[in-house]
């Protein structure tokens, strides 16, 4: 793990957006990576919320999207009209702060069991699947070359098949239910060239809801090259329904509601069994997620009880896995 | 009673010490007292379960011999990898659903395909 980076103080703030800061407080973080809440005060005095992310030099993982071309990319689905958070900032190695950026801080809820739960946010809720599959269609639309310049990752769907296997046998855990989980997904696999730019993590935990819907999409750090049914599938996963099963779609909408919103917003035909196989495979992907976070504790990189527990978060996975083999779906 | 203090009510007394250390925490600190917290509660269901001997005889059943549960699992994973066992084996799907609502069971009781399930 890379060396702490310098705190960043309301000075040090000030110079890098060019404004007053008033507050810097951290939000949340760990070892790796921490979020700080900025208030900053334009030249005219008006409040400017802001949010700095700062992550260690090298916490991205190889392969994965570096830092700064997230934000980049983050800023061209902002300047496209997508529904995302303005990059006011992103800082350089000089700046001293790691792989960071700055961002405005927009007002929402973003605990998924928040709005999902409360009355206030019966409306988002009646809004989300339609405005989820607007955004989606939006951006599957956008040409590749948006991302051009920028090191997205890319695949055909094979190759992301064959990168979560060696991924799984890295932790030398033998899950029979992973496994007949990988035996289906081989059987169905159809080897896609990678056509769309896909957010990668478009799911429940990562919006930010007003009580009337939503208001952004975060967290863009799983972008890449590939098949846009993937954020289709993804979104359906029981993990982010939050126990609110019989709404597969993040556990606020119906499935054919949103494809058939995703096609009316020009998102293209929604084929249901490539979106399936999608979410097979990204509850499978989440399994052995649990399994990298485990292996945290288990290997020394990042011992504690949290990664320790969220390792038995496996058996969730297991038996929604089994639930969609027996039942046909979850 | 064999013991006076059985390895459940260890794992109680540790539970309530954490419950009143609970307060004085703050942020990540009583965050992890609450996980660690459930990881207890986890480890007083395995005990009382004992899931493994279940799964130990239901894949013995599937593989069609005895052996001790990992070796059942790393066999049970290498026929599925080579494709020799699937879906279509009989009793196989059957089998890793009991398995997984054991563990499920043990895990996370509230998960809402255990609920499902479990009626």
């Amino acid at each position: 793990m890379a060396a702490p980076q310098k705190l960043p103080t309301p000075e040090i703030v000030s110079a890098l957006v060019g404004a007053t800061v008033t507050r810097v407080e951290q939000l949340s973080g760990g070892a790796s990576s921490a979020t700080f809440a900025v208030d900053a005060v334009t030249a005219d005095g008006a409040a400017w919320p802001l949010i700095l992310q700062c992550a260690a030099t090298g916490s991205v993982p190889e392969g994965g999207l570096p830092r700064a071309d997230q934000a980049r990319l983050q800023q061209r689905a902002f300047e496209r009209g997508l529904p995302v958070a303005e990059v006011v900032r992103v800082l350089t190695p000089e700046d001293g702060l790691g792989e960071a950026y700055v961002m405005a801080r927009l007002p929402g809820e973003a605990l998924a069991p928040k709005w999902l739960k409360l009355p206030e946010y019966a409306p988002a809720r009646a809004a989300m699947t339609r405005q989820c599959a607007d955004v989606l269609a939006r951006l599957h639309q956008l040409p590749i070359s948006v991302a051009d310049g920028l090191a997205l990752p890319s695949g055909s769907t094979a190759q992301s098949l064959d990168r979560m296997f060696s991924n799984y046998r890295r932790f030398g855990v033998d899950s029979p239910v992973f496994d007949l989980a990988f035996a289906w997904l081989r059987e169905r696999v159809a080897d896609r060239p990678p056509t769309n730019i896909v957010h990668g993590d478009f799911r429940s935990g990562n919006f930010l809801v007003a009580p009337d819907g939503l208001v952004a999409v975060l967290d863009w750090e799983l972008a890449h090259l590939g098949d846009g049914h993937e954020d289709l599938g993804w979104l359906c996963c029981n993990s982010w329904r939050f126990g609110v099963w019989d709404r597969p779609v993040g556990g606020f909408g119906q499935r054919d509601e949103l494809y058939a919103a995703y096609e009316a917003a020009g998102g293209g035909p929604v084929d249901r069994e490539r979106a399936a196989f999608w979410e097979v495979f990204g509850t499978l992907k989440w399994g052995i997620a649990c399994l990298q976070l485990g292996d945290d504790h288990v290997s020394g990189r990042l011992r504690n009880v949290e990664r320790a527990a969220i390792g038995r978060r496996v058996s969730e996975v297991e038996l929604d896995l089994m639930h969609l083999f027996k039942f046909g779906s979850v | 009673m064999a013991e006076q203090i059985e390895a459940t009510t260890l794992i109680e007394a540790v539970q309530l010490f954490l419950a009143e250390l609970e307060p004085e925490l703050k942020g990540r600190r009583a965050f992890h007292a609450k996980v660690a917290g459930n990881a207890l509660a986890i480890v007083a269901r395995e005990l009382a379960q004992q899931p493994q001997a279940r799964e130990q005889a239901l894949l013995a059943g599937v593989m069609g011999h005895d052996a001790p549960l990992d070796t059942l699992r790393t066999q049970m994973c290498e026929q599925l990898r080579a494709g020799t066992m699937g879906a279509a084996t009989p009793g196989l799907v059957d089998a890793l659903l009991a398995v997984a609502l054991g563990k499920c069971g043990v895990d996370n009781p509230r998960y809402a395909t255990f609920k499902r399930l479990a009626v």
